[in-house]
């Protein structure tokens, strides 16, 4: 579930920011050689907060960002509410 | 306005009393650069410096400090046009750099006559993105007036350079580096982070200052964690208390540093406790000798070394007292003096100042829009976000709008002045004068 919001979110932000079409998304895929910035990556961020009601980002206190799609989608998924 | 320094060292007499032979850039040694300093006639011109490569940068520098009335460093990516204009308003007579007046320092030393040297004003350019950068004067003293110069601790640090070094926060890792007798490294500017965070990594750099936004950039590239690093500095935005404790957390052995600085008032001060903001205590005891004052939750600076006007304009910035509003708003919490964000309600998105009545204005520009109200969103990436509120001019079509807006803002805006989210609303409030009203401003 998180995955797909993830992906489709990202190809939207993608096709806004950098333009182009999104590229194909694998769990290694390193998440700031996809040609998206910084500025793109918090763009994502924004997004996705707005999708799904939490920011990570914020709230996590991990010391390490996720730096692959993989990590990306298990770092949401780790700081997801619990399901009411 | 003048307030030069009577006699201050120049470079080359602060070079020299580093380390007899030390490196200063890979393949650059002290003694190179002196003896290539040394030999020069007394007084040279007044030039613009237009230089992407460091090793020219501190090689320009070293000839001209002393000699020269007046250094602009103009950054690299400014256009040959604009620079000249810049390099007029600071009383410079040439451009050095590659396709401007001067392209070698052999070129330089040959405009160059005997006489008595004059102290050298080091001039240079506030960030400032959609107006016309202004201009700053200053001496190598209050560039300096931080820098340590402990060359038994010196010797053991290799600075990385992630700064443009023609601007405020680059030019303190040069000449740090240069006159705290360390090893400098700068990474091709335009290369990929990743490929610069090997760079820094195999040459062992071991200081590094960068801003939030790019400190959050490289917590995501791929072996940052292997950089040697005893020093962490943030700088040009605020150090949020997450990614403070996540450097912390990531590099256990390195001293933490957020800095406080602006160009007009010269360097401000720096935390290093971990915690975000500054001590209430400051207020009272100011560190390193300056001054710090809150007056109606601005945060206001004196720093003495520092001219109070732009140049070529006269408009002051400093009051009576001395003190520079530096445009922060801050709140006091408990004993913590914490940062809010820009006063005029400007935008700092990844260390990038974006004007929200500039963006408003092209967003008016389309017929489609009625009346705009630009915003800012916290992010936990580039600090702030720009957010655009619209209100369609009769008979818009909404979601056409938001994809015309987009193309609109593309061709008119720099990317990170661009609305990250256009929200169409109904009707947006004005105040009498038919202006929007913006949070924290008074109706």
């Amino acid at each position: 579930m998180i995955r797909t919001t993830l992906t489709q979110v990202f190809a939207e932000v993608f096709e806004e920011h950098a333009g182009g079409e999104a590229p194909t998304l694998a769990d290694a895929s390193v998440l700031l050689e996809t040609g998206l910035d910084s500025l793109g990556f918090a763009i994502l961020v924004t997004r996705l907060e707005d999708e799904l009601g939490y920011d990570p980002f914020t709230e996590a206190a991990e010391a390490v960002y996720p730096r692959t799609f993989g990590e990306l989608v298990a770092f949401y998924e780790r700081h997801a509410p619990a399901a009411a | 306005m003048d307030v030069r320094a009577p006699k201050v060292p120049t470079l080359r007499e602060r070079l020299a009393a580093r380390a007899p032979v030390s490196e200063v850039l890979p393949g650059l040694r002290t003694d190179a650069l002196l003896a290539e300093a040394a030999d020069a006639p007394d007084v040279l011109p007044s030039v613009a410096l237009r230089v992407r490569d460091v090793r020219t940068f501190v090689r320009a520098l070293s000839v001209l400090d002393g000699r020269a009335e007046t250094i602009l460093l103009a950054s690299p990516g400014t256009p040959l046009e604009t620079v000249r204009a810049q390099a007029e308003r600071a009383g410079c007579t040439h451009v050095f750099g590659p396709g401007a007046d001067l392209e070698t320092l052999a070129e330089l030393r040959a405009l160059g006559q005997p006489g008595a040297a004059p102290p050298t004003r080091w001039v240079l350019t506030t960030s400032g993105t959609t107006a016309e950068p202004k201009l700053v004067g200053h001496t190598l003293g209050s560039l300096t007036r931080t820098t340590t110069s402990d060359a038994t601790r010196g010797r053991t640090a290799t600075w990385g350079l992630l700064y443009e070094p023609t601007r405020y926060a680059g030019l303190q890792v040069v000449l740090q580096s240069l006159l705290g007798g360390s090893r400098l490294v700068a990474p091709d500017p335009g290369a990929p982070l990743h490929e610069r965070v090997a760079v820094l990594a195999v040459r062992g750099c071991t200081h590094l200052s960068a801003t939030p936004t790019l400190w959050r950039r490289l917590l995501m590239t791929a072996r940052s964690e292997e950089l040697p690093l005893r020093q962490i500095t943030l700088g040009g935005e605020i150090a949020d208390q997450t990614l403070l404790d996540r450097l912390t957390n990531a590099f256990p052995g390195a001293r933490i540093a957020h800095i406080f600085a602006s160009t007009e008032a010269g360097v401000g001060f720096s935390v290093t406790d971990g915690k975000a903001g500054f001590p209430a205590a400051f207020l009272e005891v100011p560190p390193a000798g300056i001054a710090i004052r809150v007056r109606e939750g601005r945060l206001l600076v004196r720093n003495e070394a520092v001219a109070g006007a732009y140049l070529g304009e006269g408009t002051r910035f400093r009051d009576d007292e001395g003190f520079v509003d530096t445009g922060d708003a801050v709140e006091l919490r408990g004993e913590r003096v914490l940062f809010l964000g820009r006063a005029s309600g400007v935008i700092n998105v990844g260390g990038q100042k974006v004007h929200p009545e500039r963006v408003e204005a092209v967003l008016v520009a389309h017929p489609g829009v009625a009346v705009a109200k630009v915003g800012q969103r916290r992010s936990p990436i580039t600090g702030a976000l720009v957010m655009a509120e619209v209100q369609p001019a009769p008979g818009t079509d909404p979601a056409a709008l938001k994809r015309e807006l987009r193309a609109h803002c593309a061709a008119l805006l720099a990317p990170y002045e661009r609305p990250a989210s256009v929200k169409v609303t109904g009707r947006l409030a004005t105040n009498g004068a038919g202006k929007i009203v913006r949070r924290g401003e008074a109706a």
